[in-house]
Order: C-alpha cells, then structure tokens, then sequence
C-alpha cells in the first residue's frame, strides 16, 4: 500500500464514493441513505441483504466484516414507580423510533463492513426485520457472519435463511428468552432498586439503628 | 485418621497438623477473569511472591489442590463447572472468593446471566473484596486464611461443622 | 510511515529425520481405523487463557474439527449498558478486555463526545494515548511472556509479569489503578499527570526496550519455540479478514492495515512517526514477532509523545449531568488485541439507548474451526496462544 501522499482521498470523499458505488450496485434495493460523520449508512430493503453484502465485498472492495448485530427500537418498559425518584436509570424514550437512515420495523438489522485494502473505507448497513424475524444469512459471503449471526439470533430471535448452525453462543441451552429485546426484563433491577441509590448509608448500630429499635 | 475423626488427637498434635497444612497449600491453577490476572501477578510476579508463604500455585488437577481461588465473574453457564471441579478437590479444602464479582456479582449485580455471588454454590473461607483486589490484598487472605487453618478445630472440620467465613 | 519485514529473510529449519518416521507412524494409526475421540479441552485449561471451552474430535493425535464454546464468562455488557448513565457505562466496559483496559474506554468515550460534539483538550488526548500506549505494552509484555509459557517455557512468564509491574506502576501512579483504571471522561481526563510521571515514564520506556531484547534472545532465538510455532496456524490474510480477524493477527499474515494509520483519524497518532509492523508467514511465529515489534513501537511512540506533550486543561467545559444529544455514532479504534467499535445509539438521555460492543477477540476466535483442522494436539495450544484472544473480549 502507498503511502499517504496528497492525492489520496480523504474519510469523507471516500465515503461518498462507496455510496457512489453501492447505489450503481443496487440500485433500487436501496431504501435509504445517509452519512453519519463521513461513514455511508445505508438501509437496504430486505430481501436485497446479502446482495448489498456480495456488492460491499466485491464493488467497493470491503473484504474485511466488522460486526453483524440488530438494533431493537421499542422503548423499554419503565420498572418501578416513577414517582420514587429512582433516577439510577437513565430516562429512555416513551414511542418507538427511529434511527439515522430510518426504518419502520421494530428490529432492524445492522452491520459494518471495512477495507483492509484502502483507507477509511467502510460501509455501514441497516435493514428492517418484520415480523416474521426471518433474514438472509451473510455466512457465504463473509465466514465470519456465523458467530455474529448466531449471536443476533440468540439475543433478539432473528433467524437467519442459509446459516449452517444456530444454535446458541453465549447463554446456556436452557435458556428462555432473548435478553437483547427491550421487553425482557432485567429481574435483579425490578426486585430491588439500585443499592448505589443512597449516598450515604447510616452505621451499623448508629442511630438508625437506636430509632428502629425504640 | 481413626484420632481425628474420634475427636481423641491430643492438641499439640492437632497444632502440628494446622501448622504443617497451613504453610504447604496447594493452590488450584484457575481463574476466571480480571482478578485472576491479578491473582497472576501475586503468583508469578518477582514484587509480590506468593510462594514464599508457602502457597504453591503449580496443581493443574483439582484432586491434589487444597486451595481453589474464585477470581473472577461466575456466570449461570460456568457454575455447574466450578460445582464439579469443587467437588473433585479431596477434603480438607478452602475456598477463597476474590473480587466483588465473586462475593456477590460485582458491578454487573443486575445481569442476566450472572451468579451473584459464588457463596450460593460453594462454602466460602474468606471474601477479599475489591474489583479487583490488589494482589497485596490477596496476599491477606491468604495470610487471614492460614491463620484460620491454624486455629482450626480438625475433628469439628471431620464432622462437618461449618465455620463463619471472615472477610479481608 | 513505511512498513517493515524481518529482516535477513527467514532462517532455515531442519527436519529432524526421527519427526519424520515418527509422521509415518501416525499414518499406520490411521491405516488401521481407530475410531474418533471427542476431547473436551476447559473450561478451566491451563491452556486456553480463562474460560474457554473447546471441543475437538481427534483421530489420533490430528484434529478432525474443533468447536469453541463460549460463553462462560458472558455478563451482558449489551444489555446492561442500557440501564446505566455514561460515566458508569465507562466503569464497566473497562473489564471487557481486561488487560488493556484504558483501551476499551477510549472509543467509547469519543463516540459520546462525537455525539455531544464536544472535543478534549490537546493535553487530554496526548495523555489519553500515552495511557492508550502503556496499556498496549503491558497486554503485549504479557503476552510474550505468556506464550512462552503455553510453549512449554517458564521463565518468560516470570519475565513478562516482572516487566509489566513497571509499566502498571505508572498506569496507577497516573489513574490510581493498576487495570480498570475508570480516567477517561465525556470531554477529557478526571485529572493531570502526576509530578515526577514523565521522567519516570521515560526511565520504564528503556526498561521495556530492554526487556523487549531479552525476549528476542529468550524466546525468539529459541530453536524450540521456532520448531513449535514456525508453520503453525496459517491464517491467510483474505481469509482472515473476511472471519474478521484483526490487528497484529492480520499484520501477521501480511496485510498492511492498522486504524491508528488507516481508519479516521483519532487521537494523536497522526502526529507521531511510528512505523505499521508486518510479517509475510501468517503462522504462529509472526503472530509473535510482530507483537514484539509493536511493543518496542509503542515505546517509541510513548517517548516522542512525552517530549511533545502540550500545556494546558484536561477537561472541556461540559455539564455536571451529561445528556448526550440525539443520534448514533460509530467509533473503531486499534486496540491491542485487534478491532474494537462502538456503535452507540442514543436518544437524548443520559445513557445511550443501545450500544453495540464489536470486540476484537470474538472475531479473532471465529476462525478455531477453520484453523484447527488437521493440527496436532499440542499446536493447538500454540495456536490458542497465538491468536491472544481475552474471555471478557470473546464474552462480553
């Protein structure tokens, strides 16, 4: 690889010109696109994700998988009483929405791809999951979907069309549920508050204490 | 021993046995997670020998440990394995939890797929908080361990009889 | 910045005629159809690093195939990142890899500051990428000492946790922890370098060069750990980086990509002349010798920073509770054990709404079936140890 001299492009010409590439690739299987700091993000319509995943490898020269992993867009449900004043979690939104470069499902995909090859070079795509919580899987394009795959499948439920194995990678085979979704709960915050709620707690034996006893 | 478990061995032999157990401790080579780095630093580090307390981290096989050292997270998977090796470890045994992960979930106390605190599958000897302990801290509880062993009643240990844990 | 080969070429190996007869006896092995047998190999192994758990189907003394189980150290990072503010998101993804840790926080903290658009002072980020580099050299002294010791060789191990108490010692003389230091915050660091810190930093700088030989003579020169590791676990370099596989892995296999140079710029490497190690062999042996070489960079690059630290604050004015505007960022930065990303999705309040952790490991572990196959017993230590990969890393 040269190294870098003046004519080489910079982070955001370069993002431009993948967009530039994608969009003669696809075409219209593009629904949306953006740029979020220089990096393209690109939402793919679903039955176009692994061609957009061929087209990143071999149009715009992206050999290198970063991640593949879904996004969950249904605000959490609020635990414990609001009034308390627990503000040991952060407030989250009360509507589900949306994400740069948009969406309309609940679960959306999401996923990054890099060049080794030239610099600052890489893709960022997204694509909306509907109910059926059925994908296409990457694993022929990029090997190393498999684990990222199994992962997306075993912390949202996403199945993936094409994929070897899924089965689960991080949790015990015993295990119900999909912990990444907003509506599974996290059980030890709900049965009890955030003991870092306090900032000073009274000693054992102080006066606390001597009143609880009167 | 047909003494011991009677409860007729005479003291100083009793104090001969502790003493003995006490400085040859044979440490289970595990660890799980970022305390076991540092349990690494107080074993294999020049600054912080622990062999020269007579702890010799060498037994890749629970059955010839007498020492097993919980450094780290526990998680629902791992249990049942730490469950297994404990239980492979032949008698007398100490459990040291090192790490507030292993005391009682540390800071992920509200995960999912976290064991809060090692003390609901094993008998734990000390507790050495921190997150993570320095490895002078570790070197306390096993100093606080072996003062333990030394003043430790064997023919109740025979019969069972647990003792309160102590924390650095 | 140029890149660099070893230099000489590479040495040649004789093959010890009594390897060979014994290769013809493990065909009779085969020849007379004995059956497969499952290995199960952790989760605890001396061997693989924590808790990883591997299963292998041998014939023989080969592997068949191998399935790494993962897993056992899985805490949810995802999910609890959710139900926490940002500076307390900062205190736990420390421990995701646990030997580098300052390493973890930064890409973290710049996707909050990119989304806050709120930029650290100069002084900041020259600190943050020494502290960046000093957690590189502890990993990479660790691991040269460490791999020495899945080898079969003791006494790097000693010599590895020796050296890395000198560069610990200055992590926690300037954070006040050794690892899980919990410095960087949204806009700059929580505090100064201590007085003293830059003449110290400069005398373990030299310490570390020199232990860095000692290596190369101890290890590196060693006729038997060039038998046990020269040729085993080619990974090639298109293969690898479509599993994923990342930083000094991939350089080990030739490829010519490192994010400090070649991904959006980010802290201060910019201004540094350092130089981007690569080694055309892609086995286990390179994976080694690059990492050495990249410790003595480090160094390097930790000295001219020192000598060009700017004057200044530490922390950009921002506010007391930190909410963090509306959108989503995407920071990837070269951590010491390959790729680390952050995708961060926030909604305007004071702890993101989703954040997707990409660690390096996870990927660099993917590609054990790949690799694995038809190796022997005793090279799948030496690959394990190679690939230095961190449980909290894989987990999560």
């Amino acid at each position: 690889m040269s190294e870098a001299t003046a004519e080489a492009p910079t982070w955001s010409e370069t993002g431009s010109d993948s967009l530039a590439r994608l969009d003669a690739e696809l075409g219209d299987a593009i629904v949306e696109r953006a740029a979020m700091a220089g990096d393209p993000v690109v939402r793919v319509a679903p039955d176009a994700w692994r061609r957009a995943a061929i087209a990143c490898k071999e149009v715009v020269g992206c050999d290198y998988l970063s991640f593949v992993s879904a996004v969950d867009w249904m605000p959490a449900p609020v635990i414990g009483d609001e009034g308390a004043g627990d503000t040991s979690t952060p407030a989250q939104p009360r509507e589900q929405t949306v994400g740069v470069a948009g969406g309309s499902t609940r679960f959306q995909l999401l996923a990054c791809v890099e060049s080794t090859r030239s610099p600052f070079r890489r893709v960022i795509l997204k694509c909306d999951v509907d109910d059926a919580m059925r994908a296409e899987s990457w694993v022929a394009v990029y090997p190393g979907a498999d684990w990222h795959e199994r992962e997306t499948w075993e912390m949202f439920g996403i199945a993936f069309d094409g994929h070897p194995s899924l089965r689960h990678l991080y949790l015990p085979a015993e295990f119900e549920g999909n912990p990444l979704r907003k509506d599974f709960p996290l059980l030890a915050r709900e049965v009890k508050p955030w003991p870092g709620l306090v900032d000073v707690e009274g000693m054992p034996g102080g006066a606390d204490d001597e009143e609880a006893a009167e | 021993m047909g003494l011991i478990s009677s409860g007729r061995s005479p003291k100083p032999l009793n104090w001969l046995l502790n003493y003995s157990r006490k400085y040859s401790l044979w440490m289970f080579q595990w660890g799980l997670a970022c305390c076991a780095i540092e349990m690494g630093a107080a074993l294999a580090g020049p600054r912080y020998d622990v062999m020269r307390l007579g702890v010799i981290p060498f037994p890749a096989s629970p059955r010839q440990a007498d020492l097993i050292v919980i450094s780290g997270t526990v998680t629902d998977k791992m249990a049942p394995a730490i469950k297994r090796l404990y239980e492979q470890m032949p008698d007398p045994k100490y459990v040291i939890s090192m790490g507030s992960c292993a005391n009682c979930g540390g800071p992920y106390w509200d995960s999912y797929s976290v064991t809060k605190g090692v003390d609901q599958i094993l008998p734990i000897d000390v507790y050495v908080p921190g997150c993570p302990p320095r490895p002078e801290a570790f070197m306390q509880a096993i100093v606080m361990l072996q003062e333990r062993i030394q003043n430790e009643d064997m023919p109740a240990r025979w019969r069972g009889m647990e003792q309160e844990p102590s924390v650095v | 910045m140029t890149t660099t080969q070893p230099p000489g070429g590479l040495p040649e190996v004789e093959i010890d005629p009594a390897a060979l007869r014994q290769l013809a006896d493990a065909r009779m092995n085969i020849e007379l159809d004995t059956g497969d047998m499952i290995l199960n190999l952790g989760p605890q192994h001396p061997a693989t690093h924590g808790t990883l758990r591997l299963v292998v189907r041998l014939d023989g003394e080969r592997v068949i195939a191998a399935d790494p189980i993962i897993g056992y150290m899985h805490r949810g990072y995802e999910k609890l990142a959710e139900y926490r503010t940002y500076p307390q998101i900062t205190t736990l993804i420390n421990r995701i890899d646990w030997l580098s840790s300052f390493a973890n926080e930064v890409p973290f903290i710049h996707a909050a500051e990119r989304l806050m658009e709120v930029e650290a002072p100069p002084r900041a980020e020259y600190i943050r990428t020494i502290l960046t580099e000093l957690s590189r050299i502890a990993t990479f002294l660790l691991f040269l000492g460490e791999m020495g010791l899945q080898v079969g060789a003791i006494t790097p191990a000693f010599y590895g946790f020796r050296d890395r108490e000198y560069v610990l010692n200055l992590i926690e003389a300037a954070t006040g922890g050794r690892f899980h230091p919990n410095f960087n915050r949204i806009g700059g660091l929580k505090d100064d370098l201590p007085w003293g810190f830059i003449a110290e930093c400069r005398s373990v700088m030299a310490k570390v060069m020199k232990s860095c030989d000692e290596f190369e003579d101890l290890v590196v020169g060693n006729p038997i750990f060039q038998q046990r590791t020269r040729s085993i676990g080619i990974i090639p370099a298109a293969l690898g980086a479509s599993y994923g596989v990342s930083g000094s892995n991939l350089r080990a296999s030739g490829v010519d990509w490192d994010l400090r140079r070649d991904g959006p710029p980010y802290l201060v490497y910019g201004d540094l002349d350092w130089k981007v190690w690569t080694h055309p062999d892609g086995d286990s042996f390179s994976r080694y010798w690059v990492r050495l070489q990249e410790t003595r960079e480090s160094a390097r690059m930790i000295l001219q920073m020192l000598d060009a630290l700017p004057t200044g604050p530490v922390m950009a004015k921002v506010p007391r509770i930190i909410k963090v505007p509306e959108g989503e960022a995407f920071v990837n930065t070269e951590n010491p054990l390959g790729e680390m990303a952050y995708y961060v999705v926030s909604k305007g309040a004071t702890g993101p709404f989703r954040v997707k952790i990409r660690s390096a490991s996870f990927s660099n572990v993917s590609i054990l079936p790949w690799l694995l196959r038809g190796c022997y017993v005793p090279d799948v230590v030496t690959i394990l140890a190679s690939l230095y990969f961190i449980l909290g890393d894989i987990d999560r």
